[in-house]
């Protein structure tokens, strides 16, 4: 029974990944991805610079249409519809596919309107509705405490470490069913790092996550699936502990033992 | 035994430090020398405009209008009140004409003939003399119509606004990190308010940095208005008729014998000077503020 | 030597199960050594083959507390006092699995010895009686400090070997008598020098776990040192 198997029967899936194929203009990123995503649980994408993780990532809430020269051919199905062919708004996709960024980005505006314009941009909400909702989104990125008497101000004034918790607040805030992290902790200090792969680890329990990072031992403590690529292609795709204690490519152990080239 | 080791070791390097050292002196002094004198040209002027300026400077320049040739009475009035009535319109036209097209060339004009074109084409309005829009405008507007106006001089003035506000936009703009455009539209924000609630705000100081200096630059034209809003000795609010200016005023009065003329001109320069001041600093403190 | 307080919960939970399931291990094992030397004592042969039962429930928690410790290396990179406390399980694992297997040993001698013991001589040497019961004290005494991360308690019950050692001596040296006064009692001799063997073993395995503790609590290696060293280097940290 091959790994994909193995790991979709453990737990359902949410999305799967059909003969995906990426190009920007001529060069071909991403050749014939297939796997699956198992939902609430957090499967992690690892490989050498330029392996095509973050490319595959941003085909999932189709990041990628912003720039003409980038296109996706293949399916991304979940709930039974194929996301890169939906006649659905991609506006209302990206509300259910979640991103955060490898930079920290809050809107030019307060904490609390951060939050809320997400939310405003598909739900009616009285103000204390809105409220209550700024509230919960920052108890669930764990960031309630060191904002809650500073609302009003703005979002930059945060620290790194807060600004990106912020983000993923604003991500949540909007109740997705996917959250996406681009190497979400490459631009902070080992505390914060620590501190949001804590609240990854809480995440799962309602979101299905999967997270891009160049730190396979981040990839380690976080997640219950991995991914190994390089070059645009998928080597390895299984358990975490399967994959860190017995993979079953060389590829992927010479990677991970740190005898790459 | 550190003394004996760093003994050996700096009789070698010092010969090329030195060298090196009397090199960056004698540059510092260049770039001073150079500093110095370009400052003590601004400063020369700002003081000249100051003392002189000062000098013709009363409460009647403020409540009179101009005078004839030759008396002691007169002001500005007409002057200052013309200006400012055809700076602010000007300005009020040309922003929201110069802010739009800068985010459609930030946002949507980046790449493809109609941007590259439009952009070209901004460039060279940015870098036309006044005095060729001047003509544009009497050729287009005054003349058909069969007489100056202040709706004219507006018109031409906003044409040199346009420009200048549709460059700085869109740089400011260009500047935002598209980490944040992403970030919007990974919540599912559609382009426009993307645009509006987000890139728009970040760079609005920077935008509004723009406007000022675009006021500022229109606020001392001369040439445009010469052709097309012309001047006029009373006061005047209506402008469908010529009307009177601070630059116009000043040219025809600086290159006139009459002394009081000249006093009322350095009058007006001083007053288009600290205007022109005020505006600048504005805009930098703003600019500032932002970071 | 605090366990809890890493920033992942999870970690906490998983080293939490380690501990609690080590201990699970050895409570299971110092049972069947207690069950098999009452056996020995008794001749009982069903005491006997519930304490060889025993030995499947000791093997399976061996196998899964080792894909546990793989478990935590591969995912958690543990360090300093997290990296001794995965070593020294790993290790204090083996030696409770191979104590059981030694009680294991010292049932089935009960059971061979049964058949061929028809005298009930063996199983009165007092010495075996004595050694078992304080081989199965010290085994007793590692687990508890393995429990409290005890290191002078640790070093306490090193000391203890050397009785066992002695005793498992003259049990032989009884034993070697028995046999030139009597041909026929050789093989009941030979079945009961296993069990002795075995005892002896037991005491040897709870002297590892001691060490492994000691290397846990202070991190120092404390094998091939003699029991007066070891209480030293443990009174210096």
């Amino acid at each position: 029974m091959n790994s994909e198997t193995a790991a979709a029967t453990k737990a359902r899936t949410k999305m799967t990944v059909r003969d995906l194929n990426f190009y920007y203009g001529k060069f071909h990123a991403l050749k014939s991805i297939n796997l699956d995503i198992a939902e609430k649980q957090v499967t992690a994408f690892i490989g050498p610079s330029g392996c095509g993780k973050s490319t595959l990532l941003r085909t999932f809430n189709r990041m990628f249409e912003l720039y003409p020269d980038q296109r996706a051919q293949g399916a991304i199905e979940m709930d039974g519809d194929n996301l890169l062919t939906t006649k659905e708004d991609v506006a209302l996709l990206r509300a259910k596919i979640g991103m955060v960024f490898q930079k920290p980005t809050p809107f030019p505006m307060s904490i609390y309107d951060n939050i809320a314009f997400g939310v405003k941009l598909f739900e009616r909400l009285s103000r204390s509705e809105m409220d209550d909702r700024v509230e919960w989104a920052l108890r669930k990125a764990a960031l309630w405490n060191e904002a809650k008497d500073k609302l009003g101000q703005n979002g930059t004034s945060l620290s790194g470490g807060q600004q990106q918790r912020l983000c993923i607040a604003r991500g949540i805030a909007v109740k997705p069913e996917v959250i996406l992290f681009d190497e979400p902790c490459s631009a902070l200090d080992p505390i914060s790092t620590a501190k949001i792969e804590e609240l990854i680890e809480e995440l799962k329990a309602d979101y299905t996550v999967a997270i891009v990072t160049h730190n396979m031992q981040q990839a380690a403590r976080v997640s219950d699936y991995t991914a190994y690529m390089y070059l645009g292609e998928l080597i390895e795709f299984g358990e975490t502990d399967q994959i860190f204690i017995k993979p079953k490519r060389k590829e992927t152990e010479d990677y991970i033992t740190g005898r790459f080239g | 035994m550190s003394a004996v080791v760093n003994a050996g070791r700096s009789d070698y390097r010092l010969p090329m430090h030195r060298r090196r050292k009397v090199i960056n002196v004698i540059a510092l002094v260049l770039s001073l020398a150079a500093m110095t004198f370009g400052l003590v040209w601004l400063i020369w002027i700002l003081v000249e405009t100051f003392l002189l300026g000062v000098d013709g400077l009363r409460l009647a320049t403020f409540t009179q209008d101009t005078p004839p040739p030759n008396t002691d009475s007169g002001g500005l009035r007409n002057a200052i009140v013309g200006s400012l009535m055809m700076v602010s319109l000007a300005t009020l036209i040309g922003t929201p004409v110069g802010v739009l097209s800068g985010i459609y060339l930030a946002e949507y004009g980046q790449r493809g003939w109609f941007g590259e074109v439009t952009r070209f084409i901004n460039d060279i309005l940015l870098a036309a003399p006044s005095i060729v829009i001047g003509l544009f405008i009497y050729a287009v507007v005054v003349a058909p119509r069969g007489g100056f106006s202040g709706w004219s001089g507006v018109l031409a003035l906003a044409l040199i606004v346009v420009p200048v506000v549709v460059r700085t936009t869109e740089n400011m703009l260009a500047l935002i990190p598209n980490s944040l455009r992403e970030a919007a539209y990974a919540v599912g924000a559609s382009k426009y308010v993307m645009i509006k609630s987000v890139t728009l705000k970040a760079a609005i100081a920077g935008v509004i940095t723009g406007v000022l200096l675009a006021l500022a630059r229109i606020a001392g034209e001369t040439a445009p208005l010469l052709f097309t809003a012309l001047s006029n000795q009373f006061f005047s609010a209506d402008l469908s008729k010529p009307m009177a200016n601070l630059p116009v005023t000043i040219f025809k009065f600086a290159m006139s014998p009459f002394e009081n003329w000249q006093k009322l001109a350095w009058a007006g320069v001083f007053l288009i000077t600290l205007g022109v001041l005020v505006l600048n600093i504005l805009a930098r403190m703003l600019f500032h503020k932002k970071d | 030597m605090p366990i809890g307080d890493h920033s992942s919960r999870v970690y906490d939970q998983e080293l939490e199960n380690m501990r609690s399931r080590v201990l699970q291990m050895g409570g299971l094992v110092e049972s069947q050594i207690k069950v098999a030397l009452d056996a020995f004592d008794a001749g009982d042969v069903a005491a006997a083959e519930q304490a060889i039962a025993a030995d499947r429930r000791v093997n399976e928690l061996e196998l899964e507390l080792d894909k546990l410790v793989n478990h935590v290396i591969a995912r958690r990179q543990p360090t300093a006092g997290d990296l001794r406390m995965i070593m020294g399980v790993a290790k204090t694992i083996t030696d409770i699995e191979r104590s059981g297997d030694e009680a294991s040993k010292i049932a089935r001698a009960v059971i061979w010895l049964r058949d061929k013991d028809s005298s009930g001589r063996f199983n009165r040497i007092p010495d075996i009686r004595s050694s078992g019961e304080a081989a199965l004290t010290m085994f007793r005494h590692a687990l508890d400090a393995f429990a409290r991360m005890d290191a002078s308690a640790a070093a306490a019950t090193i000391r203890e070997d050397q009785a066992v050692d002695d005793r498992f001596r003259a049990i032989l040296r009884q034993l070697v008598t028995y046999m030139m006064e009597d041909p026929r009692s050789i093989t009941p001799s030979i079945d009961t020098v296993w069990i002795a063997k075995a005892i002896e073993r037991i005491g040897d395995h709870a002297k590892n776990i001691a060490e492994h503790v000691i290397f846990i609590a202070q991190g120092e290696d404390v094998r091939h040192s003699s029991p007066e060293e070891v209480e030293r280097t443990v009174a210096r940290n």
